[in-house]
């Protein structure tokens, strides 16, 4: 029995990593699992895999080039301003906002809003965790 | 028995559809729907459901994924409850509002606008705004009520209450 505690003590410190809050712990393993059903020889989700896909610039939804910079800005840690409304949006590091990831559903929200905005398409489940790798680690 | 009463009523307010004998109640009913604020509001101001028509609303809410070139998708469940929260509070249900009124007055019955900007009230009271004044990065558009409308929040857009960024109060003369 307390063996068997210590087991999942220790799981938790392991899934705990990267530092991300219960409920995103639970769909960062989620997006392992799909990611490893893609590629069976994925490993781990990868921050700065993630900061590429963050800085670079595609076309978007809109036909114009476009990044996650474009509104997030270059400084995680900064406020950004929306390139399409000029709204500033409050930093997305969860080291300066501790609001950011902290719901999932709210990632999942913006993850899929985001990527058609900037990618023309969803992330991938390999794309997302590298990028949520690279918030986290803001 | 009803219909008696509500034939004359119907006559009056035609007669009285001029400003002030409505009972001003202000500009436009505020937003206090924490869910619209927070949805509607992540990406710009959370406009006031009494600037557009029902039927501008219902288009909208039709099409959040291709939402003026961004993507706004929502989950079914909340799409429909905003939805509903949009037409219950649209311009025609708050009609003793002066600005409600008179963008519904300024759009023709074979029109649904998706922008309040679009609206000929809308374009006739900004159409004397120097450009260099919206253009520049505080702002950004005229859809941006919030950066020069003071009291936009509470759904008030008195004149006095207007400070357009950089360039301090507007002095209309
Ligand atoms: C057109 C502007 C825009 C672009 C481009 C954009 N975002 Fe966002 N993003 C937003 C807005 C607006 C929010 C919500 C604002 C808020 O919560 O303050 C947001 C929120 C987020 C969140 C939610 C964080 C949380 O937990 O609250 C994540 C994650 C995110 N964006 C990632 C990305 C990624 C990754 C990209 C590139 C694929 C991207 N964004 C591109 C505007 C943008
Ligand atoms: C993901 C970002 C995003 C979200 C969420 C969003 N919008 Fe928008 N909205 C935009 C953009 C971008 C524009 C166009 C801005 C521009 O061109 O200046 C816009 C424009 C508008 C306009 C027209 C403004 C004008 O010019 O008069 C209305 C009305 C509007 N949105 C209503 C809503 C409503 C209602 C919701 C909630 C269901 C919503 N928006 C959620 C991004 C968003
Ligand atoms: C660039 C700054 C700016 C922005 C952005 C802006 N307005 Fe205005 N607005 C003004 C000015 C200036 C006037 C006064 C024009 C005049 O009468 O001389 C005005 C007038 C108005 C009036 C009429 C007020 C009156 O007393 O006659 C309304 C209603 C209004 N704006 C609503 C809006 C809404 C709604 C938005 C966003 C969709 C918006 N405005 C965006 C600057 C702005």
């Amino acid at each position: 029995m307390k063996k068997y505690t210590l087991a999942m003590l220790l799981c938790g410190v392991l899934a705990n990593a990267g530092g991300f809050s219960p409920s995103i712990q639970s769909y960062i393993a989620t997006l392992k699992s799909e990611a490893k059903q893609a590629n069976s020889s994925f490993v781990d989700f990868n921050a700065k895999r993630g900061e590429q896909i963050f800085t670079s610039k595609h076309i978007g939804k809109k036909g114009d080039s476009i990044s996650c910079t474009s509104c997030h800005g270059n400084n995680l840690t900064k406020n950004g301003q929306n390139a399409t409304t000029n709204k500033i949006i409050k930093p997305l590091a969860p080291s300066v906002n501790k609001s950011r990831l902290t719901d999932t559903k709210e990632v999942q929200k913006w993850l899929r809003r985001n990527f058609k905005d900037v990618y023309n398409r969803e992330g991938t489940a390999l794309e997302k965790g590298d990028v949520l790798y690279y918030i986290q680690s803001k | 028995m009803y219909k008696k009463i509500i034939i004359p009523l119907i006559l009056i307010s035609g007669v009285y559809a001029d400003d002030d004998r409505w009972g001003n109640r202000g500009d436009v009913a505020p937003v206090k729907n924490a869910i619209y604020a927070k949805e509607c509001g992540s990406c710009h101001f959370a406009y006031q459901p009494g600037l557009l028509p029902q039927r501008s609303w219902t288009k909208m809410m039709g099409n959040l994924e291709n939402h003026f070139g961004s993507d706004a998708s929502l989950d079914d469940a909340t799409t429909k409850y905003l939805a509903n929260y949009l037409k219950s509070n649209s311009a025609e249900r708050g009609i003793e509002y002066k600005r409600s009124r008179k963008i519904l007055q300024s759009i023709r019955p074979n029109e649904t606008p998706l922008r309040i900007t679009k609206t000929r009230y809308f374009v006739n009271k900004h159409n004397e705004i120097p450009k260099k004044m919206i253009v520049q990065k505080a702002v950004g558009s005229l859809a941006n009520c919030a950066a020069c409308h003071t009291t936009a929040n509470k759904g008030s857009y008195s004149e006095r209450a207007i400070k357009i960024p950089n360039y301090g109060m507007w002095e209309d003369d």
